[in-house]
């Protein structure tokens, strides 16, 4: 009790702040991390869906996951060959 | 009625959960169930020596699920606690030498035998963990108050959860005087970065090392924090759900002193 008043007086944050803190950082990131295969699996699913609707170049398409301090996003370029008239 | 099966499991090893198991196991007994503790760490095997069995094991799990003898051979019944029989790991095999299909298969006949069946995961969620969970109807994440255990404890949750069991958690060796000072989180910074509900806070003991010294269960010796909080775990589990958690505290500080001396304070 008396430490907790020192520290208190003191200004010293305590140790478990600190964990909390990187905790709960790290279970969010944990949280956002995608493995390969998923990864795999959604790229065939996008290339199978654009293709639909797209001519476009399968050797040069790339997707990934963008990670900033606190978002997270998916990115997926592909170049364009031609636009599919038939389906218009 | 058929019996329930309880996996204990944390992600991280040493956090407690062969000493949960153990613990848990005996007190339910002592309630008066029929409890089977199954050791599911094969190839590292450390139930036996907790619950000081360990010289009387003949056939373990392994041999139950390849059939190479039935449960009643391998399940040493404990002499000190009545109804509370051990199921031992193999200790020459490895984790793949079992399969969630045989283990399921003889999760069947547990059930039929026991009120209570409580596998001891090993850690990791590989292999071993899938073994201890798939027959599981519920579920007991230990973890200690610390950032790696935590985390781990997170990841076991989630794999829980995709499995539709609603874990509960137990917080194990949780140190009052350090929870006190900042310096360890406590088990309301826990449960806030986990989000689960609680089974139960077990304090940091030194009995559970004489306990295991000895290989005499933790909730036989009366004066033990530890041992009477895993028997309220127990009876939590056991048609209890409501009886009041106990925080671990601070025992025998100044203040704790003075407001005892003047009866203040138990």
């Amino acid at each position: 009790m008396l430490n907790t008043l020192i520290r208190k007086l003191s200004g010293h944050e305590p140790s478990k702040v600190a964990a909390k803190k990187r905790l709960q950082f790290a279970l969010v990131c944990d949280k956002l991390e995608v493995n390969d295969k998923t990864l795999h699996a959604l790229q065939n699913d996008i290339v199978e869906v654009i293709s639909k609707y797209f001519e476009i170049d399968r050797t040069s398409l790339e997707l990934k996951v963008e990670r900033d301090e606190d978002t997270s996003a998916l990115v997926f370029n592909t170049p364009i060959r031609c636009v599919r008239r038939s389906r218009v | 009625m058929e019996g329930r099966i309880i996996v204990v499991t944390s992600g991280k090893g040493g956090v407690g959960k062969t000493t949960a198991t153990a613990s848990i196991g005996a007190a339910l007994a002592l309630e008066g169930k029929r409890v089977a503790v199954i050791d599911m760490d094969i190839g590292l095997r450390n139930l036996d020596v907790v619950l000081g069995l360990e010289n009387r094991i003949v056939f373990n799990i392994v041999d139950v699920v390849n059939g190479r003898c039935n449960l009643r051979q391998a399940a040493i019944r404990d002499r000190r606690i009545e109804n509370l029989f051990l199921v031992p790991a193999s200790q020459s095999d490895n984790k793949d030498v079992l399969t969630t299909a045989g283990v399921d298969r003889v999760a069947k006949q547990l059930r039929k035998e026991f009120d209570y069946v409580i596998m001891d995961s090993p850690a990791g969620i590989e292999r071993g963990f899938e073994n201890s969970v798939t027959a599981a109807d519920e579920a007991i994440v230990v973890c200690t108050p610390d950032v790696s255990s935590i985390r781990d404890a997170d990841r076991v949750i989630g794999l829980l959860y995709s499995r539709s069991i609603t874990p509960k958690l137990v917080v194990n060796r949780i140190v009052p005087e350090m929870v006190e000072r900042g310096d360890m989180l406590s088990h309301e910074d826990v449960l806030e970065v986990l989000s689960i509900d609680l089974a139960g806070l077990v304090p940091m003991d030194e009995q559970v090392v004489i306990a295991t010294n000895t290989g005499m269960p933790l909730v036989l010796q009366n004066d033990s924090k530890a041992g009477q909080a895993f028997r309220r775990i127990a009876r939590r589990l056991n048609g209890e759900p409501d009886l009041p958690v106990v925080v671990p505290s601070v025992k025998g500080g100044m203040w704790n002193r003075f407001t005892q001396k003047l009866g203040l304070k138990q």
